[in-house]
């Protein structure tokens, strides 16, 4: 290509205002991490919570084989094939959002790496707290809520950080279902201008950026909750 | 009761998010409801519907051009268009004429429009540094056109009628031809068991199969994504890119084209 680096960087983000492909891709990139995050984190700590309970009471024999079959059928496929199977096999012939699919698929996938995060921390609890916990007069799952689950957030901290950095990610591969998402907003203008080199760069350094500030956070939070160690 | 706050914050942010994500942008780019009721007759009534096309293709290019960046869907693949038209998720599908025959024949459900969207010239991409092998590529093009085997291809993959190329092996050879292709896009090119072995058919790829022989190389397909294609001739990973490509100014900003060897339509697919 004979163009200079500024001409070329203009024919792939300035001409026909390409960069809004980028801005719109972030906009849905951070919309799908965000709903998704939220549902893998509900999601995935009632599941741990019934699959500990299980471990620990043995109560909830029910609950605790489906959660098992959950995690085991969401952890041993490719999210981007469950992505597929719930756009054009669950919601074959319902006309939904691809972005409510994109949705469901990142955080049902999410849920099952985050219910085995938060259950190791609840089993990495001594068991003398949750027997504290009963002696003061609360109920199971009153311990569960008040005692056990904020100190086993606490140690699952980093875990939980490491998983929604892999959630952002993953994301990328929304473009599958037609979404417009970051990567596919490069890819669109890779489409255009058949240079490789600017938008995959552009996209990797924005992911980047999106990781390093969301590591940030965690980190913050994590030192806050350390005060109360003391 | 730190828990309780956050929890009860990330719920309340849940809902706001999820109302907001269904009330913005989106639902604007979903098949119209007249859509399903009222069938599309005409290309004039393409305006406001939600189209699908293949990422980069110039179906994609031209209704991003017409019709505007809010009514284009853009999938990986022009089959995943065409399943999404069947499930009623878009309006309509504009593709090349030939695989879009393929598509409707094997879908029930499923018409062209008679009135084409725009005819089209495809020629095999090389790269700019590489004048030799264009002026190699257009002689052997010639050279097929008068011998009658161009004809003989498009008749077997086009109408079927005849047989597909068979390789010459009396012909000496030295050095390869690498093929970027995009073996998804019936009749030019797509995957084939033949003889109990995954082969890549097609008008393109017998095409070039033919070509090999008249300049003596040995033919190596690669299949990848079609905006890729011309990526990997530029960057020497591949000698041409040989996919149903269709000349385009933006295209010949990067890569050199042959001859053009034959003439495309873009059609329509719509619901019956």
């Amino acid at each position: 290509m004979d163009m200079s680096f500024a001409e070329r960087f203009a024919f792939n983000f300035i001409d026909d205002k390409r960069w809004t492909y980028i801005a719109d891709g972030l906009k849905v990139t951070l919309q799908i991490t965000f709903l998704a995050l939220l549902i893998g984190i509900v999601l995935g700590f009632v599941l741990a919570i019934v699959r500990s309970t299980y471990l620990k009471t043995g109560k909830l024999k029910l609950l605790n084989l489906i959660a098992q079959i959950y995690i085991t059928v969401i952890r041993g496929t490719p999210v981007v094939v469950q992505l597929l199977i719930i756009y054009f096999v669950i919601f074959g012939m319902v006309n939904v959002s691809k972005i409510l699919a994109a949705v469901m698929a990142f955080g049902m996938n999410s849920a099952a790496y985050v219910a085995e995060i938060v259950r190791s921390g609840i089993m990495s609890i001594d068991d003398g707290q949750f027997e504290a916990g009963r002696s003061l007069g609360f109920n199971y799952f009153q311990t569960m809520i008040y005692i056990v689950l904020p100190q086993a957030f606490k140690n699952i901290l980093p875990a939980l950080g490491n998983e929604f950095i892999v959630l952002l990610k993953e994301t990328s591969v929304a473009g599958y279902i037609a979404i417009q998402d970051l990567t596919k907003g490069g890819d669109i203008i890779r489409s255009r201008t058949y240079d490789a080199m600017f938008p995959l760069l552009t996209v990797a350094v924005i992911y980047l950026v999106m990781v390093m500030i969301f590591s940030k956070l965690v980190n913050m939070l994590e030192r806050r909750l350390r005060n109360s160690d003391h | 009761m730190k828990l309780k706050k956050l929890t009860s914050v990330l719920l309340a942010s849940a809902m706001v998010f999820s109302m907001a994500a269904c009330g913005s942008g989106d639902s604007g780019k979903e098949a119209s409801d007249e859509g399903a009721s009222e069938a599309i007759t005409s290309i004039d009534q393409l305006e406001g519907k939600t189209i699908g096309v293949q990422t980069g293709t110039t179906g994609d290019i031209y209704v991003t051009d017409e019709f505007g960046e809010d009514s284009v869907e853009r999938y990986n693949k022009g089959f995943e268009a065409v399943q999404a038209l069947q499930q009623g998720k878009i309006d309509a599908v504009i593709i090349d004429n030939e695989p879009a025959q393929v598509f409707v024949s094997e879908n029930e459900g499923l018409k062209i429009l008679d009135e084409a969207y725009t005819e089209e010239e495809y020629a095999i991409a090389v790269s700019k540094d590489n004048t030799e092998l264009t002026e190699q590529l257009n002689e052997a093009l010639q050279a097929l056109k008068d011998d009658g085997t161009f004809d003989a291809i498009f008749d077997y993959y086009i109408s079927g009628e005849g047989e597909a190329y068979t390789i010459d092996e009396s012909v000496e050879r030295d050095g390869q031809l690498v093929m970027a292709t995009n073996a998804e896009f019936p009749p030019y090119e797509f995957h084939e068991s033949v003889d109990g072995e995954d082969k890549i058919m097609g008008v393109d790829a017998d095409v070039a199969r033919a070509i090999c022989d008249y300049l003596g190389k040995d033919l190596v397909i690669e299949d990848m994504q079609f905006n890729s294609i011309i990526t990997a001739v530029q960057s020497g990973k591949a000698d041409v890119g040989f996919a149903g490509m269709t000349v385009t100014e933006d295209r010949l900003k990067s890569v050199d084209f042959s001859d053009t060897y034959c003439t495309a339509r873009q059609v329509v697919i719509v619901k019956e």
